[in-house]
């Protein structure tokens, strides 16, 4: 659900600045590898240990001052197939997943006001009026193209759960959205987030999706929250 | 050996626990002569997913000098349906819900695998959270920016029903209203002038008529639900206003002439914080959190005046005295750190900023209250970034790894007492027989409070075995001890973790060699070097290392295998064999040698050091450093210059930073690009190895490590030659071949000359 990717860190502005995990990364959690946390005990007897040098043929000894550029290295050994390191599991989405498919805000926004119509008798006239307002700042970052792919295929993801009525999954898409693209989404994301509150909070018969005729594609309303 | 080391394990992952004895001498006086004290290092609320909390109340013996809680060391007359208390032998009726217990139908707490044990108890009215944010507005725009953001992003974070409130402050500090109404509103307050708690809540409108907290510690707890707040309001009723109240916020608006620094109240906005807290909802749990980018330039707690051209303090001003206003900052922050201690309350410090930010001065707020501390240079970096995100990460239940308010309480069989306990705690001044007279860290006490803790959150205890010399082995065999933490959960759930465990007696005159073979060396290292470091900072530093060193002198002498004053003859056992390197690379360590450190880098260093569980505080002791090379799987390799081949790549976790390093060949081979043609597929696997193992480490770790990715020669590759031991230098790499690794420039002692060294006083008879 959650896109997984690896961002690098702000070097201008930080020193040795991290890479940056997204949302996704932190959550799904590690410990796939083994822990590297073992260590060697020096030996106490004898002379400074110089473990056994398994050095290639090919390369240069290390050099004493610092080695003026040295060209005759040889190359590493050849080899298509994999090395005895373990590199399976290897993050496969290393990049933001970039689905080319057009998502017209329309189809959007339209469920997002159908589901504030539906809440708007058990939310105060201001808080219906907010969350307008920043539907209204969704459109037209979005018609600005102020939106990534990334932000508006999440977001279609998000307004489908809405639609079905998982909560817990929308709510979730709209935190990795906040922590992944805060600088896009924070202005109005938090409309959709009180959106998602506030249906959570009708009642079931009161809920958009079962008054509303599926006219806009939404055929899938009988699935219950998982 | 090996059956010692599951022992270990199995007790760390059980009981959260890691002794540095675990069969322990049954006289003071040879207690004494094992050099490390007897002593254990104790995650309160280690994870455990395989252990459901019980919904009932704790069993405690009824003796009112004792209150131990019922466990699986307590005899049981399941006929009489009574039970004897293991600490202080009293016998004890089971409460009238036990009348069906059996041997076949035991309660939990009876059962040998729920030494530790925890209890979901209702007392009182359930408090949400609370998070109170107090925000530097002296920032550049773009910090302020990333900082907006992610105070933003942090309201999709919280729990719902949690609690937030806003602070801000620059020349001013504004407490602000939230409400729902659109119109934001706030209380100013000049940044020059200390105000009492008292002040504080008559200026905000918050006395009420019950009793407010004063200066002293209100033991009650809130007996009345919560008292509404205009300051603090559910997340999911201000979200909206307070997303927009964030981003409006300005650069603060007084002009900064050239040659000065901006004006900055931190100590005031803090003591509004805490009046504030502690007016309004005492012994709750609540965060107060400061995002900094500067020192205090004004009012009570400045660290520094406004004149640019007056740097910041420095070691080297400390030691000659010349910090003239350190003392007095201290006593400010020190003072609102009891306060907030005393309420129940912590506090974090986020300090994004290129120069010292006070944090010399500043510690004691987080390190007496549980709270965390970050530092950065920037608030827009993914340093600061992810690591704030991950203070509201959640565990597998789905609750908050974060716990409140915690007291812990410490029981030991008649024959210990407790010297006193090292972390991020307060004293709770509890007197009890089980208290020594010899104080190690903060003794005097059984019982201490902890107002912020996670699940790595480890205090280090050190106990005193007091069974006088010739007296017979005690009752039972075993000693017993007992570890009692209450908090507040997550869910907000008071909850109650006890965990009881014992270890035997052993004779160590005679039986020297069962004690020897159940000496934990990393937790001896780590529960040695919590107390060098507290030691440190409160003593002055070339007189710990002395101790430290006559105290592993002494060790070696005690357990060392030779022949007097023949040091070749020396040997150390298994269980012994790390503990001088540990020692070793402790001595050059920042947490107790400053140079190249600032006072502020020093305390954040130091600050983390007493706070990490086992694992990582070695790790910090003893960096970790695995190769990668074509020849195997990574290996861990010794952490020296030796190691540093041209044909590896190494990877260096020093928990702060994490360092990859090119080895001169495969640095030329990336640089000639083979990692992009097919044929060396291999090769473009083995660069990458370590940053997935990195990237493993990234994902945990807290907070997050700078990362440096370096090569041979490169400028960079000194974070690994300034950790690695110095065995070859420019003064003794001729002598020694070819193959050998890496030289270090310095005049550092080896581990190879400081074993020689050891091995000479250890077998002397002289000393």
């Amino acid at each position: 659900m959650a896109d997984l990717y690896v961002k690098p860190g702000n070097q201008e502005r930080g020193w040795n600045d991290p890479p940056q995990l997204s949302y996704g990364l932190q959550t799904a959690g590690g410990g796939k590898r083994t822990p590297l946390n073992k260590r060697v005990p020096a030996p106490l007897q004898g002379s400074p240990t110089v473990p056994p040098a398994q050095s290639l043929p090919s390369s240069t000894p290390p050099m004493m001052p610092p080695p003026l550029p040295i060209s005759n290295t040889g190359p590493p050994p050849l080899g298509q197939a994999r090395s005895p390191l373990t590199i399976d599991n290897s993050k496969q989405c290393s990049r933001e997943a970039q689905d080319e498919v057009p998502v017209d805000v329309e189809d959007i926004l339209a469920p997002l006001n159908q589901t504030l119509e539906a809440c708007k008798d058990s939310i105060k006239t201001q808080v219906f009026t907010e969350i307008g307002r920043r539907l209204a700042v969704f459109k037209e970052m979005w018609s600005g193209g102020k939106l990534s792919t990334s932000v508006q295929k999440r977001m279609s993801l998000l307004v489908k759960e809405l639609q079905n009525k998982n909560w817990d999954s929308a709510d979730e898409i709209h935190r990795s959205l906040m922590v992944d693209h805060v600088n896009e989404v924070s202005q109005w994301m938090v409309g959709v987030k009180r959106l998602i509150a506030e249906a959570r909070n009708l009642p079931q018969e009161a809920s958009p999706t079962e008054d509303e005729p599926p006219a806009d594609g939404t055929t899938d309303t009988t699935k219950q929250e998982s | 050996m090996a059956t010692y080391l599951e022992f270990i394990q199995q007790n760390e992952e059980r009981d959260g626990v890691r002794f540095s004895w675990n069969v322990w001498p049954s006289s003071r006086l040879e207690a004494t002569r094992m050099v490390v004290p007897l002593g254990c290092l104790f995650t309160p609320l280690k994870e455990r997913p395989d252990l459901p909390p019980v919904q009932y109340e704790p069993v405690l013996c009824t003796r009112p000098t004792c209150r131990a809680v019922l466990n699986p060391l307590c005899q049981v007359d399941y006929r009489a349906k009574l039970w004897a208390c293991n600490f202080c032998f009293q016998r004890n009726q089971f409460p009238p819900t036990y009348a069906g217990i059996s041997e076949m139908n035991q309660p939990a707490e009876l059962m040998p695998q729920f030494s530790t044990i925890e209890y979901i108890v209702q007392r009182g009215p359930q408090t949400p959270l609370i998070f109170l944010y107090v925000v530097d507005t002296c920032l550049e725009e773009e910090d302020l920016q990333a900082l907006k953001e992610s105070l933003q992003m942090s309201l999709s974070l919280l729990p719902p029903d949690a609690l937030v409130g806003l602070i801000t402050f620059g020349r001013m500090v504004q407490v602000h209203e939230l409400n729902c109404d659109g119109i934001s509103k706030s209380y100013v307050f000049r940044g020059t002038k200390d105000l009492t708690a008292k002040q504080i809540q008559d200026m905000l409108g918050l006395s009420r008529p019950v009793a407010a907290a004063q200066q002293g510690r209100p033991q009650q707890p809130q007996e009345q639900p919560f008292l509404s707040s205009r300051f603090l309001q559910p997340v999911h009723k201000i979200d909206m206003n307070l997303t927009d109240l964030l981003g409006e916020l300005q650069r603060d608006p007084w002009p900064v002439p050239q040659g000065k620094r901006p004006l900055r109240s931190t100590g005031v906005a803090l003591s509004i914080a805490v009046g504030l807290l502690e007016g309004t909802l005492p012994n709750t749990g609540a965060r107060i959190m400061l995002f900094t980018g500067g020192p205090p330039t004004q009012g009570p707690g400045m660290v520094v005046g406004d004149e640019l051209k007056t740097p910041i303090r420095s070691w080297h001003d400390i030691e000659k005295d010349n910090a003239r206003l350190m003392k007095k900052a201290t006593k400010h922050y020190e003072g609102l750190a009891n306060r907030s201690a005393a309420n129940g309350h912590c506090i974090d410090i986020y300090a994004c900023a290129l120069d010292q930010t006070g944090l010399l001065e500043m510690k004691c707020c987080s390190n007496l209250t549980g709270g965390q501390i970050v530092i950065g240079d920037s608030f827009n970096t993914s340093l600061f970034k992810q690591t704030f995100q991950r203070v509201f990460s959640k565990d597998l239940n789905g609750a908050f790894k974060m716990a409140f308010g915690a007291t812990l309480e410490v029981k030991t069989s008649r024959e210990l007492k407790i010297s006193g306990s090292i972390g991020p705690c307060v004293s709770l001044n509890v007197k009890s027989p089980c208290i020594s007279e010899n104080e190690l860290g903060v003794g005097g006490t059984c019982q201490w409070k902890i107002c912020s803790l996670d699940p790595s959150t480890t205090l280090a205890l050190y106990f005193e075995v007091v069974n006088q010399h010739n007296a017979p082995i005690p009752q039972g065999g075993r000693g017993a001890i007992q570890f009692v933490t209450q908090y507040q959960h997550s869910t907000t759930q008071k909850r109650i973790r006890v965990t009881t465990i014992a270890r035997n007696w052993a004779d160590a005159q005679t039986q020297l060699q069962h004690i020897e073979a159940a000496f934990d060396q990393e937790a001896a290292a780590v529960l040695m070097a919590r107390l060098g470091v507290y030691r440190a900072e409160t003593e002055e530093g070339p007189d710990v290392l002395r101790w430290l060193d006559r105290q592993l002198i002494r060790l070696c002498q005690k357990f060392g295998q030779y022949n007097k004053d023949d040091p070749t003859s020396f040997r150390l056992s298994d269980t012994f064999s790390l503990y001088p390197q540990f020692m070793f690379h402790l001595r050059r360590s920042p947490f107790l040698q400053v140079f190249n450190n600032s006072p502020d880098e020093s305390s954040y260093y130091r600050h983390h050091f007493a706070r990490q569980d086992l694992t990582q505080s070695l790790i910090m002791i003893q960096p970790i450093l695995y190769s990668y090379s074509f020849y195997g799987p990574p290996e861990p390799v010794l952490l020296d210059s030796s190691s540093i081949l041209a044909d590896r790549i190494l990877l260096m976790d020093t928990f702060f930073q994490i360092v990859i390093y090119l080895g001169e060949t495969i640095a030329q081979w990336k640089k000639a690009g083979y990692h992009d043609m097919p044929e060396y597929e291999n090769f473009k696997h083995l660069l990458q190895a370590p940053l997935d193992d990195a990237q493993e480490i990234l994902q945990s770790r807290f907070p997050m490590p700078r990362y440096i990715n370096t090569e041979h020669g490169g400028s960079q590759a000194r974070f690994l030659l300034s950790k690695v031991n110095p065995s070859q230098t420019h003064n003794n790499i001729y002598s020694y071949g070819q193959d050998g690794g890496a030289p270090i420039l310095t005049d550092d002692v080896s581990l190879q000359v400081f074993m020689d060294h050891l091995k000479k006083l250890a077998v002397s008879t002289a000393s």
